[in-house]
């Protein structure tokens, strides 16, 4: 035999004869049996998660454009949800606070003089669940109304002022039941014609606004669901690719945490980048929505402007968007690790 | 270190890999398995690699039984094991450093050592200066070096080796079994599956025969 064998490999071989002998070698073996100890594990830990990142990234950079894309498909997943749900939040803001919305008028009988309706203002503003009181005068709330409704000169034709004195009243919460309870005391005090809690507008703004976090509720489930589905399909198609790959590591004693831990990696990477992409879409869309509102708001003589995306609620979506890329990848994994037997 | 015991492999479609297989490896031993294609020869790799289980009978490998084993302990079985294929199974897009190293970052070694002890491998199969490239650089003859590099590199009790030099003409056939024999001389048993009986014949070790999934022979090459 050892004149058929090449005698390149027999010298480089040859010296290995001084290799410990089968006994010093099962000796080795057998010290190495004791283990290593916790420290060295935990470095070999570190070391493997190190690498698996290092390689996802390598792999991710080594195809920018379809990462890229990946990413950008789930950044438009990400962003119509939460673009939403930021504009919502916007409108709410737009709608003034309950307590403002929820005024109730009081309004007072025609021969109730300037002093009755301050004397009013007063006592209403001593009751309980009321927050604020402001007394409008017959000449006010006549001045106001030729200014806002146009009607000044016919209002002038007539030989009297037909509009009552007004207390507007703020209540300190917003509750229906306490606010209907609240109307009918001021409604029963003197001087009082009438008292007015105007809800309606409120009830239909937050019926709105319902309708909408329900409508948001509903796209972010279908949303995630579909992202879920772009990064299982992602990672699928990298598995696919690395086959061989796993079946061989599969083969030399890797686990199915070693093999599932690069492709984990890339899922969760993924949902950074999409996590940024998303984030800098919407700071982009509601600064560019943003100059429009506030030449709109101008026209009604309000300062309104839209609120940018909020840091937290940014840091959420970094969050959100990795842990989804995360499990996508998981169940992907999942599934197709069992297919990945070596054959 | 190995004992099949009227150990049988059958198939669901009714094809029958093994039929009551009975025979022990010793620890240090040099073995051949041979028969011609179809003869178990695979099957029988395949169950100590615990790709399979047995169907029936008892299959130890350094005192596990392999027909009990959990899923969760498979990897840790073949991490005593060092395996050699016909097509090497090497990873075209890394270097021949990196294959080698495979088995080491699975066991979680350090840099250092893994550096220390691929060297040490790609030595005994002189490739030492081959380390940098990729296995697609590499002749035939060089890859299946890689490929026994990667297999010996984590010191396995067993090295099994399936057809390891079918795509090799007779010098380099000979030249790779001079390194499993090497390797042998260090107290790894080692396995090989292999219908070259021309170059069995002229090892002279142990030789099991197959035939139909039976065993028709145990003795020593070449008698």
């Amino acid at each position: 035999m050892s004149a058929t064998r090449s005698p390149k490999v027999s010298e480089r071989v040859a010296p290995k004869a001084a290799d410990p002998a089968p006994e010093k070698q099962k000796k080795r073996r057998d010290d190495e049996d004791d283990g290593p100890d916790f420290s060295t594990l935990f470095h070999a830990w570190v070391e493997s998660h190190r690498a698996s990142l290092v390689d996802s990234l390598r792999r991710l950079a080594k195809q920018p454009i379809g990462s890229f894309f990946t990413c950008l498909v789930m950044a438009v997943a990400l962003s119509l949800p939460m673009g939403l749900s930021l504009l919502l939040n916007n409108v709410e803001r737009l709608g003034g606070s309950w307590q403002r919305a929820a005024q109730i008028s009081v309004y007072l009988k025609l021969d109730a003089s300037a002093h009755d309706g301050e004397a009013l203002r007063t006592q209403i503003k001593g009751l309980p669940g009321v927050a604020e009181a402001e007394y409008v005068s017959r000449e006010q709330a006549l001045e106001e109304f030729q200014q806002q409704s146009g009607l000044g000169e016919a209002l002038r034709e007539l030989p009297d002022n037909p509009l009552p004195g007004v207390v507007v009243v703020t209540p300190a919460e917003v509750d229906k039941p306490a606010l209907d309870a609240l109307r009918q005391q001021l409604a029963e005090l003197p001087k009082v014609e009438l008292a007015q809690l105007d809800l309606v507008w409120v009830e239909r703004l937050a019926a709105i606004l319902k309708l909408g976090d329900r409508f948001v509720f509903g796209l972010t489930v279908l949303l995630v669901s579909a992202l879920l589905l772009v990064i299982g399909n992602t990672i699928r198609l990298h598995i696919e690719n690395r086959r061989t790959e796993i079946e061989v590591i599969k083969l030399v004693g890797g686990t199915d945490s070693y093999v599932r831990r690069p492709f984990l990696y890339m899922g969760a990477l993924y949902g950074l980048g999409a996590g940024v992409l998303s984030w800098g879409v919407l700071a982009f869309g509601l600064n560019w929505l943003n100059d429009a509102v506030i030449g709109l708001s101008g026209l009604y003589g309000s300062d309104f402007s839209l609120a940018g995306v909020p840091g937290a609620d940014g840091l959420s979506l970094l969050l959100g968007a990795v842990l989804l890329g995360y499990i996508g990848a998981w169940i992907a994994v999942a599934r197709h690790l069992s297919e990945l037997a070596p054959r | 270190m190995i004992r099949f015991e009227q150990v049988a492999k059958r198939y669901p479609n009714g094809h029958v890999g093994l039929h009551e297989l009975s025979f022990r490896v010793r620890r240090g031993e040099f073995l051949f398995v041979t028969g011609h294609s179809g003869a178990g020869k695979s099957t029988l790799l395949r169950l100590l690699l615990a790709m399979e289980r047995p169907t029936s009978g008892k299959l130890l490998l350094a005192g596990q039984d392999l027909g009990q084993i959990s899923n969760a302990q498979i990897p840790f079985l073949r991490r005593q094991i060092g395996v050699v294929f016909q097509n090497h199974q090497l990873l075209f897009d890394r270097t021949v450093f990196n294959n080698v190293a495979l088995p080491l970052q699975i066991l979680g070694l350090s840099k250092v050592e893994i550096a220390k002890r691929v060297d040490s491998a790609l030595e005994r199969v002189a490739l030492s200066d081959k380390s940098a490239l990729f296995p697609g650089d590499l002749s035939t003859g060089q890859q299946q070096r890689v490929g026994i590099a990667r297999a010996i590199v984590h010191r396995p009790a067993l090295l099994l080796a399936d057809e390891p030099t079918g795509n090799l003409d007779p010098r380099l056939a000979a030249e790779i079994m001079g390194v499993f024999e090497d390797i042998n001389r260090l107290g790894t048993s080692v396995l090989i599956a292999s219908h070259d009986l021309a170059l069995i014949a002229r090892m002279r070790h142990r030789m099991l025969t197959l035939q139909r999934g039976r065993l028709i022979g145990d003795g020593e090459a070449g008698q």
